[in-house]
């Protein structure tokens, strides 16, 4: 907490429903991306790029694999004597009952004495399902500047597109006015992201009369953000330009990955400066055959090709058979494609194998096809 | 507590590496592309359930010491256990004076001090996987007063030039330790790994520092054949041994062979090291990869056919980088023909059109260079 006196919270304890079956034994935000990498990594690598010291992450829903992961918090250099990742699942007080996270606001009540007892002057709320690079201290900066209460972080997005999100309506000087939920015909393109920083003193009152009140939702968006614009509490709009993304739907988290290859890719992997921290795990470099051919692709240790890849992301420890071609796919961690099998336009999920010769997905598809289950080869 | 305690020296100052050692000792070169060659030696001994590591470090230390750090990467025990860097001087006028017995004795009252009864040593410059805890248990088993690990190799006539080799009788009791000149392909090269009891070791290392400046700990043990039951055991799997630069080429290149590579990497006995947190390895259209070991951080855009690469290192369009070892951070500029080279870390190859050595005689490019 010495830099900047803002603690951070992530909201991590979505299913992701949308994702299917690989949401069925972990969290979304602990589902895999980018070849290494887990969903979480991108928040938590930011707060520790940001020069911020404590992270609590609240978690619900399948949250063993999840909550193990984030409890190393050494993995993003937060395990110094004053900083630490802390995980807060819903746990049993002494003058209530077991509760579970009733909404985003409510996650974030029943952790007040987590919070008070670092003493924060800012919170910053992060969502734990989001692929972007942030400095949260330049916000900061912007929250300070503006004295504002609340700062919330939009980028703007397509006009057509406006009604899919929560959208804020500004005046000239980026004062928030209006707020709309998904509204029908928007007066602004500028959609919330999720990402606040309040003046912890002002959230605080707020989030203790909202958990008294029989009628809220506890909700961030429905009814915390409404009680500040109603009250004439100072809200301010971060305007965001760089990539993000919400990778909701086994459509946009295959596409996020192939956002990977392109010739400059925008989220800038490679940059020194911002790296996004992650497991070790200790696997040698990626070993390729005498028969791998490859074209563009984004390939992690612990691999080993010796078919074809095009245009495909392989995550840790994949494997690729002679003869096998993959076009335009994820390989999940551990996936196994055998001899001369193929597969095109697909995500295949951890660990799964697929059989010698045996073909999934096809390049005309819809919709990209997740395989999660073994997929039997040839005799 | 653990039975016993590890020691890993540093390489015998008889080696030389062209090049590379100007910038760091062995135990802290890179190898196969992501580890330092000291990560095989302390993992083998972390994997084994050995606490207390001692790593004796000559030469500038600087790359090993940021390298080992606090040691947790090697998933040792922070109370429990202890990865301890000893020093000693390298400045002597004369090398010869650089010892591991030297080494010992510099650090005499540490070594005295260590509770646990066994002592298992080991060096940086070879590199195998070895369970140090079964080692140890078919120590104790033989009731020998030492035990000696060798590998048997077919070659010794052309490679493994100024490693001692073991001379045994049928029972594998160990006759003499005598240094490999070349003369027969047959051998059993010593892989400089000893266990023994703490106070066995102590009793040679003094004895001998009080005979000569100059003995080594190997020569000292062979020394004392007649006092001790001194066993030969034998080491199977993937074994290099990094006496010169032609061996650390080849010990490299060796892995690209998919059965080297399962019998060193075994998912069950994970080689640990400093990770860089560098993203994964990108390729471009136009890139091509065959028969080598990539790090990740990289970008392609060339051809690599028979490399091991290193961390971070860019291979330019239209370049073809053939039978060669790239180090970390190094750039290889379009349409540069690479053949037979270690090319040492951040070096630029933009200018040279072609470098190309032949075959059996790899060369070397410096560190920083730019051609």
């Amino acid at each position: 907490m010495s830099q900047n006196n803002m603690l951070a919270m992530i909201l991590a304890g979505g299913r992701g429903s949308r994702l299917l079956d690989l949401t069925n034994k972990v969290a979304k935000p602990a589902v895999s991306f980018g070849g290494k990498y887990r969903i979480i990594d991108f928040p938590l690598s930011n707060c520790a790029n940001s020069g911020i010291d404590v992270v609590g992450v609240l978690t619900q829903y399948e949250s063993v694999v999840l909550n193990s992961y984030v409890a190393a918090g050494g993995r993003w250099g937060l395990d110094t004597k004053n900083s630490g990742v802390f995980v807060l699942p819903p746990r049993e007080k002494a003058d209530e009952g077991f509760n579970v996270y009733r909404g985003t606001a409510d996650a974030i009540s029943q952790n007040i004495d987590f919070i008070d007892s670092y003493n924060p002057d800012y919170l910053l709320i992060l969502s734990g399902d989001h692929i972007y690079k942030m400095d949260y201290d330049a916000m900061l900066d912007y929250h300070k500047s503006q004295n504002a209460e609340l700062t919330v972080a939009v980028r703007p997005v397509p006009w057509k597109e406006a009604s899919r999100f929560g959208i804020m309506n500004t005046d000239e000087n980026g004062t928030i006015v209006e707020f709309q939920e998904k509204p029908k015909e928007p007066k602004s393109n500028l959609a919330s992201m999720g990402i606040y920083i309040f003046t912890w003193k002002t959230l605080r009152k707020v989030l203790v009369a909202d958990m008294k009140n029989p009628d809220s939702s506890h909700d961030f968006g429905n009814d915390v953000i409404p009680e500040f614009l109603s009250t004439g509490k100072k809200m301010v709009a971060y305007k965001f330009e760089g990539y993000w993304k919400d990778v909701g739907t086994i459509d946009s988290l295959w596409e996020a990955n192939m956002d990977l290859l392109g010739r400059r890719s925008e989220l800038n992997m490679d940059d020194d400066s911002w790296k996004i921290f992650t497991e070790d795990t200790s696997t040698p470099p990626q070993l390729f055959g005498p028969n791998a051919v490859i074209d563009r692709a984004y390939i992690t240790q612990g691999c080993i090709v010796d078919g074809e890849v095009h245009h495909s992301v392989l995550f840790t420890s994949a494997q690729v058979g002679e003869g096998a071609i993959v076009t335009d796919s994820v390989l999940m961690p551990g996936a196994v494609v055998e001899t001369g099998a193929r597969v095109t336009r697909a995500l295949v999920a951890d660990g799964v194998k697929i059989g010698a010769g045996a073909v999934v997905g096809s390049a005309d598809s819809e919709n990209i096809t997740l395989v999660a289950k073994r997929v039997k080869g040839e005799e | 507590m653990a039975k016993a305690f590890g020691i890993i020296t540093a390489a015998s100052n008889r080696y030389v590496v062209e090049g590379m050692q100007d910038y760091r000792p062995i135990s802290s070169f890179s190898f196969a592309g992501r580890y330092r060659l000291v990560d095989f030696p302390i993992s083998n001994m972390s994997n084994s359930g050995i606490e207390r590591i001692q790593v004796y470090i000559s030469g500038n230390p600087r790359s090993l010491v940021e390298h080992l750090g606090t040691g947790r990467h090697y998933n040792i025990n922070s109370k429990t256990g202890k990865l301890q860097l000893l020093f000693h001087d390298s400045e002597n006028i004369n090398r010869l004076y650089n010892t591991d017995i030297a080494a010992f004795m510099e650090s005499i009252e540490i070594l005295e001090r260590v509770r646990e009864e066994y002592v298992i040593i080991t060096t940086s410059n070879m590199v195998f996987r070895q369970d140090f805890y079964s080692l140890l248990d078919q120590h104790i088993k033989s009731e020998a007063d030492i035990s000696l690990l060798y590998h048997r190799v077919d070659n010794a006539d052309v490679s493994y030039r100024g490693c001692n080799y073991l001379v045994l009788n049928r029972q594998k009791g160990v006759l003499s330790i005598d240094m490999n000149m070349g003369n027969k392909p047959d051998r059993n090269v010593f892989m400089e790994t000893y266990v023994m009891k703490k106070s066995i070791f102590l009793e040679i290392i003094k004895k001998a520092a009080k005979i000569s400046s100059m003995y080594y700990l190997a020569r000292a043990v062979a020394l004392a054949v007649e006092q001790y039951d001194i066993r030969g055991i034998q080491h199977k799997g993937y074994f290099a041994a990094i006496t010169d630069l032609k061996s650390y080429y080849d010990a490299n290149l060796s892995l690209i062979d998919q059965e080297n590579a399962k019998s060193l990497f075994d998912m069950k006995w994970p080689i640990y090291t400093h990770t860089t947190d560098s993203c994964p390895t990108q390729y471009f259209d136009g890139a091509s990869a065959k028969c080598s070991l990539i790090s990740n951080g990289c970008s392609i855009e060339g051809t690599v056919e028979n490399c091991v690469i290193g961390r971070g290192v860019h291979i330019g369009k239209g370049a073809v980088v053939k039978n060669s070892v790239v180090l970390a951070y190094s750039s290889i500029g379009k349409d540069v023909v690479v053949d037979n080279q270690v090319i040492d870390k951040w070096a630029k190859i933009i200018h040279a059109n072609q470098l190309i050595a032949e075959p059996g005689k790899p060369g070397y490019i410096r560190r920083d260079d730019t051609l």
